[in-house]
C-alpha cells in the first residue's frame, strides 16, 4: 500500500545533505521549470489537482491564480511549517529527513507566483527541524540554488526562516503573517484575504510544507503522473501520521482513496490483541471522530470524509480502542484549545474556558444532564461567531463526541464513573 | 454632504451616508447595533462579535457590522431570530467571567454591559463554575485604575495609546481566558491625554483615582460646556450633582464630541480644572479685609471710578466676547484704558501638536476681534501714573513680575475665584464663573463657540455682566451686549449670534482679515 513520492529520498543515508540529495534528483526539475513560463507551471500544477495539505484542501494551483494581476507590490510566500495540531507530524519528516524536497518546492512555487522572497514559518519549539532546514538553506544559497541567481538564472529568491514563538493559532495564516511581522500572533479578520493583502500588506500565498513539497515530483513527472495516485477527486499521495492505539504506529505515505480500516490493519498493524476499536480521529484533533461503524466504508480522501461529516484534515489519524474514556479524551482536547486560543475574540476567549471547567465538573462527578446539553449549546454558540476557526475546530470535534459517545458523558453524571472499567 | 445610499434593514428600507460602516451609518438613523470595541476614532477591530449582523444573500451569510461597509441594496437583517439569538449568546460569555459588582462599580448606570444585558440578554446566568479570577484596581499611573476582572478585551485603551497617543503604554498580555490588559513592567500610562481610557472604556474597567467612588452615574446632570483650560475650546460635559443640603458641585469633565475642535478626546489638564469651579471660590464681596454686601462693593466701587483721575480696565482672555465687550462699553462711559494684558496665562512650548495648546486662556482670540490691546508695552502705558486699576477675572499675578503695581494703585478685583490676585484687592466682588454663566469664546482655530449656565449654584453669584451694568456699564443684559456687538463689530457682521451652531461656527477668513484692519 505504501508508496514513495515525497518520502522517496526519507531512508536514504544523509539525504538531508545537499551533494547525496542532488544525487538522488533533487533540483534536476528546475532546468526544465525555468524553461516554462510562470503560467505554465501554475497550469501545471491546476492539472496535477494537488490540494492544499495543511487540512483545509483547498486546491494549490487555483490559490496561487487568486493573486493579483498588474500590482507593482512584491509578492511573497509563507510556508507553514507551524504543525500544531494533535495527532499531526508529517512535516518534520520533510524537513529532518529531505529539506532538499522542500527547498526546490519552494523555487518551482516562487517563480510560479513571480516571488522573490519566501518564509518558512516554523514552531519555536521545533529545535531539530530548525536546525536541519538552515543547515540545508544554507548549503543551497552556496550551492546557487538561492540567492541572486538561482541556478544561474535571471531570478532571484531569498529564503528566510522565521521562528514563531509557539503557538497553535499561529498555523492559522493570518496569524502567522502577524507573527512573522512581530506582532502578537492573532489572526485577522478577513477579507481582505492574504492572497490580495497579505504580509506587510501585499499579495501572499501561505502554502503548507507538504503541498509545496509535492511539486518537485509534479513538475518531473507531470500532472499525469501524480494523478495517476489517489482518486479523481482527490489525487496524489499523502504523508499519513498514524497513532493512537495501535501496534505500529508512525507515518506512511500513502495514495489517497484507500479505506480508512484496512490502513488501520494492514499499514498499521493493527488495534492491540484482545482490543477492539471504538472510534478512529481521521485527521488531526480537530476533526470530528467516526465511529467504527461509520468507519466501515470511509476512504482516505476529501470526499469521503465530507460525506461522513468529518474532515480529511492534516492526515493524522489516531486511532481508539475501548480502553479509551472519551470523556477524558474531551477534557484534553478542550484544554488544548482553551490553551491555544488567542484569546482575541469573545466567544473562543470566554467559551472554551467555560466549556473545559464544564467537562471537569462532569468527570469530578458533578456533573448534571443539563451540562451535557449547556455543553452542546455552548458549541452552536461559539462556533461561527469567531475571526478564525480555532473555536470551530475545538467545537466541531466536541460536539460529534457529545453526539456519539454521550452515554459516556452520562455515565459520569449518572454514576460519577467512567462507562466501562475496561481500563 | 455625503453621498445617499438606500437599503433594507429587517426589510424596511432606509437612507444612509455611503462610505460608512453599517455600526456608523445606521446608527445615524437610529437603528443602534449594539458593539463594545468598535469606536470611531479608533477604527474597527472586530474582537467583541457583538455587532454581528446577518447579510441576506450575503456570503458569508453572517459578518461584523464594524467591519461592513454600507452597500447599496444591501439586506441587512438584525431583528431575526439568528442575529438575535448571537447577540444574547455573545452577552452571555461577556458575562461569565465577570464579577457582575455593579453596585460597587463607578461605570454603573453608563455601562455598556449593562445597557446590552438590558437589551439583547437578559436571561439568568447558566454559569455554575467558578469564574476566571484576575487583579483588581491597578494603578496605571496617570489617575486610571484598571480593573482586569471587568475588563472585556475590547482593546479599545490599548489602541488609544497607539493610534492617538503614539505612546503605547497598554498591551494585551497573556492569550485565551488569561489574556488581560496591562502596562510594562516599571512602564506606567505616561502622557497627557490618559484619562481618555477611562471615557473610552464601555465597562467599569478603567476607571478614574479621582472620580471613583465619588458619585453614581445618574445623580449626575451631564450639561454641556466649553473647557476653558487652554484656547483649544475643547468640548466638554460639565456632570455636576445637587446633592440634599449641599450645593451644585462639579465631580468630573468629560469631552464631548466635536469634530471640528476636539474630536472625541481633551487633555488631562484641562479634565481637572474643573476643581477650579468647586473649590477657592471668592464667596463674598469685601472691601479691604471686611465682607460685605455687593451692594456695598459696588458703591465703594463706583465711588472709587468716580475719584479717580486715571483708570484702568484688564480684561481676562478667559472672559467671555460679550464680556469683554460689556467692560469695553464701561470703560468708554468712564473713560478708562481697557488693556487684555495677560502674558502670564501663555506657557511657551507647554503646547502640543493635538489638543494642547500653549496659551492657558480660552479666549483671547476675543481681544483681536474687539481691539483689545493686551500687550506689555500698552499695558505699562496704561498704567502709568493711573490711580484706579480694575481686573474683571483676570489674575494679573500670573503676568506680573513684581508686584509694586498693586501698592502703588488702588486695586480692584471682579472675578470668581479666590487667589493671590483678589488677596491684593482693596475692593473684590464675586461674579459667576463660565460653568454657571452663558457666553461666547473665540478658540485658537477662529472658532467661535456658545457655551451655556451649567452649574446652578445655591446662592448664584451675579454675572459679570450684570455687575459691570451695576456699576455703570450701559448694558443691562447679555441680549443688549450681543445686539450692540453684532451692529458695532464688524469682524461679526456675518455671524448670527443668537443662534450659533452646536458645533460652533468658524470666522471665516474674511472676518479675520475685517480684525487685521
Amino acid at each position: 500500500m505504501q508508496v514513495q513520492v515525497l518520502s522517496a529520498r526519507f531512508d536514504i543515508p544523509d539525504a538531508h545533505r545537499i551533494e547525496v540529495a542532488k544525487e538522488h534528483g533533487a533540483y534536476a526539475t528546475l532546468e526544465k521549470v525555468f524553461s516554462m513560463q510562470p503560467e505554465e507551471v501554475i497550469e501545471t500544477v491546476k492539472a496535477s489537482g494537488l490540494r492544499g495539505r495543511g487540512g483545509a484542501g483547498f486546491p494549490t494551483g487555483l490559490k496561487w491564480s487568486f493573486l493579483p494581476k498588474g500590482l507593482d507590490k512584491p509578492v511573497y510566500l509563507a510556508v507553514n511549517s507551524d504543525e500544531s495540531e494533535p495527532a499531526t507530524f508529517k512535516d518534520r519528516y520533510i524537513l529532518v529527513r529531505d529539506p532538499h524536497l522542500l527547498i526546490e518546492g519552494i523555487i518551482i512555487c516562487c517563480y510560479a507566483i513571480k516571488s522573490h522572497a519566501a518564509y518558512i514559518y516554523i514552531r519555536g519549539e521545533y529545535t531539530t527541524q530548525v536546525k536541519a532546514l538552515q543547515a540545508a538553506i544554507d548549503e543551497a544559497y552556496a550551492a546557487g540554488y538561492l540567492g541572486e541567481s538561482v541556478g544561474g538564472r535571471d531570478f532571484k529568491l531569498d529564503v528566510t526562516v522565521h521562528r514563531g514563538a509557539g503557538a497553535y493559532v499561529c498555523g492559522e495564516e493570518t496569524a502567522l503573517l502577524e507573527s512573522i511581522e512581530g506582532r502578537k500572533g492573532q489572526p485577522r479578520s478577513k477579507p481582505p484575504f492574504p492572497a490580495v493583502e497579505g504580509l506587510y500588506g501585499c499579495p501572499t500565498i501561505i502554502n503548507n510544507v507538504q503541498s509545496i513539497a509535492s511539486l518537485p515530483f509534479i513538475l518531473t513527472n507531470g500532472p499525469d503522473a501524480y494523478k495517476a495516485y489517489g482518486t479523481e477527486k482527490s489525487p496524489g499521495t499523502h504523508l499519513f501520521g498514524i497513532s493512537g492505539l495501535v501496534k505500529k504506529p508512525g507515518m506512511y505515505e500513502l495514495p489517497l482513496g484507500l479505506p480508512i480500516l484496512e490502513v488501520i490493519d494492514k499499514v498499521a498493524g493493527g488495534l492491540r490483541d484482545g482490543r477492539t476499536l471504538k472510534g478512529i480521529i481521521p485527521g488531526g484533533s480537530s476533526t470530528p471522530v467516526l465511529t467504527p461503524e461509520e468507519a466501515q466504508d470511509v476512504t482516505l480522501d476529501y470526499e469521503s470524509m465530507a460525506a461522513h461529516k468529518t474532515m480529511f484534515g492534516s492526515g493524522g489519524i489516531v486511532v481508539l480502542d475501548d480502553t479509551v474514556d472519551m470523556v477524558k479524551l474531551v477534557e484534553n482536547l478542550i484544554s488544548f484549545y482553551h490553551h491555544e486560543s488567542c484569546g482575541q475574540c469573545t466567544p473562543c476567549r470566554e467559551g472554551l474556558g467555560w466549556m473545559l471547567k464544564i467537562v471537569k465538573k462532569i468527570l469530578r462527578g458533578e456533573g448534571t444532564t443539563a451540562d451535557i446539553d449547556l455543553l452542546t449549546e455552548l458549541c452552536d454558540n461559539i462556533e461561527g461567531k469567531t475571526v478564525c476557526v480555532l473555536s470551530a475546530a475545538c467545537t466541531m470535534s466536541t460536539r460529534s463526541y457529545l453526539n456519539k459517545f454521550r452515554h459516556e458523558f452520562e455515565a459520569y453524571v449518572h454514576s460519577g464513573a467512567p462507562v466501562q472499567a475496561a481500563m | 454632504m455625503a453621498e445617499k445610499i438606500k437599503l433594507f434593514v429587517n426589510g424596511q428600507e432606509v437612507e444612509v451616508e455611503s462610505g460608512k460602516n453599517l455600526i456608523d451609518a445606521l446608527g445615524a438613523v437610529g437603528i443602534e447595533i449594539p458593539h463594545l470595541c468598535y469606536h470611531p476614532a479608533l477604527g474597527a477591530d472586530g474582537n467583541c462579535r457583538l455587532c454581528l449582523v446577518g447579510i441576506e444573500d450575503g456570503r458569508p451569510p453572517v459578518v461584523p457590522a464594524c467591519k461592513t461597509r454600507a452597500a447599496e441594496g444591501m439586506k441587512v437583517l438584525l431583528d431575526v431570530d439568528n442575529i438575535k439569538r448571537i447577540q444574547r449568546n455573545v452577552m452571555e460569555l461577556e458575562l461569565i467571567n465577570h464579577p457582575i459588582d455593579c453596585p460597587i462599580c463607578d461605570q454603573a448606570g453608563e455601562c455598556k454591559l449593562q445597557d446590552f444585558y438590558m437589551k439583547y440578554d437578559g436571561q439568568k446566568s447558566r454559569m455554575s463554575v467558578k469564574p476566571v479570577l484576575k487583579a483588581k484596581k491597578m494603578d496605571f499611573g496617570c489617575g486610571v485604575v484598571h480593573d482586569q476582572e471587568r475588563c472585556v478585551l475590547c482593546a479599545r485603551c490599548v489602541r488609544f495609546t497607539r493610534l492617538i497617543t503614539k505612546t503605547g503604554e497598554l498591551g494585551i498580555v497573556n492569550r485565551t481566558d488569561a489574556a488581560r490588559v496591562n502596562t510594562f513592567p516599571g512602564r506606567p500610562l505616561n502622557n497627557r491625554y490618559a484619562l481618555n481610557v477611562v471615557d473610552l472604556c464601555p465597562v467599569g474597567a478603567m476607571t478614574s483615582s479621582d472620580f471613583r467612588f465619588k458619585q453614581r452615574a445618574w445623580f449626575l446632570t451631564k450639561s454641556p460646556g466649553i473647557c476653558h483650560g487652554c484656547s483649544k475650546g475643547c468640548n466638554i460635559y460639565i456632570d455636576h450633582n445637587r446633592e440634599k443640603y449641599r450645593d451644585d458641585v462639579i465631580y468630573r469633565f468629560r469631552p464631548r464630541l466635536n469634530a471640528q475642535v476636539n474630536g472625541y478626546f481633551m487633555c488631562d489638564a484641562g479634565r481637572m480644572t474643573y476643581k477650579l469651579e468647586n473649590d477657592n471660590r471668592l464667596a463674598a464681596a469685601r472691601v479691604g479685609e471686611k465682607s460685605v454686601e455687593l451692594a456695598e462693593a459696588v458703591e465703594a466701587v463706583r465711588r472709587a471710578v468716580s475719584q479717580a483721575k486715571k483708570i484702568v480696565m484688564v480684561v481676562s482672555p478667559n472672559c467671555s466676547l460679550e464680556q469683554m465687550h460689556a467692560v469695553q462699553a464701561l470703560a468708554g462711559q468712564c473713560n478708562a484704558a481697557v488693556s487684555g494684558y495677560s502674558d502670564g496665562y501663555v506657557q511657551q512650548g507647554d503646547g502640543d501638536d493635538f489638543l494642547i495648546q500653549d496659551d492657558k486662556a480660552a479666549n483671547r482670540a476675543s481681544f483681536a476681534i474687539l481691539g483689545i490691546d493686551s500687550g506689555k508695552a500698552g499695558f505699562d502705558q496704561a498704567i502709568a501714573g493711573a490711580d484706579l486699576l480694575i481686573s474683571f477675572q483676570n489674575d494679573l499675578t500670573r503676568s506680573l513680575e513684581n508686584d509694586t503695581l498693586f501698592e502703588k494703585t488702588q486695586f480692584v478685583l471682579i472675578g470668581s475665584y479666590e487667589n493671590d490676585c483678589a488677596a491684593r484687592a482693596a475692593i473684590s466682588l464675586p461674579v459667576a464663573s463660565y460653568s454657571e454663566d452663558t457666553g461666547m469664546v473665540v478658540n485658537c482655530d477662529g472658532i467661535l463657540q456658545e457655551y451655556r449656565a451649567a452649574v446652578g449654584k445655591i446662592s448664584p453669584a451675579p454675572s459679570l455682566i450684570e455687575v459691570v451694568h451695576q456699576l455703570g456699564g450701559p448694558f443691562s443684559t447679555r441680549d443688549e451686549v450681543l445686539a450692540d456687538l453684532t451692529a458695532n463689530v464688524a469682524a461679526l457682521g456675518g455671524v448670527d449670534l443668537k443662534h450659533i451652531p452646536a458645533a460652533g461656527t468658524a470666522l471665516t477668513a474674511n472676518e479675520v482679515s475685517n480684525v487685521a484692519a
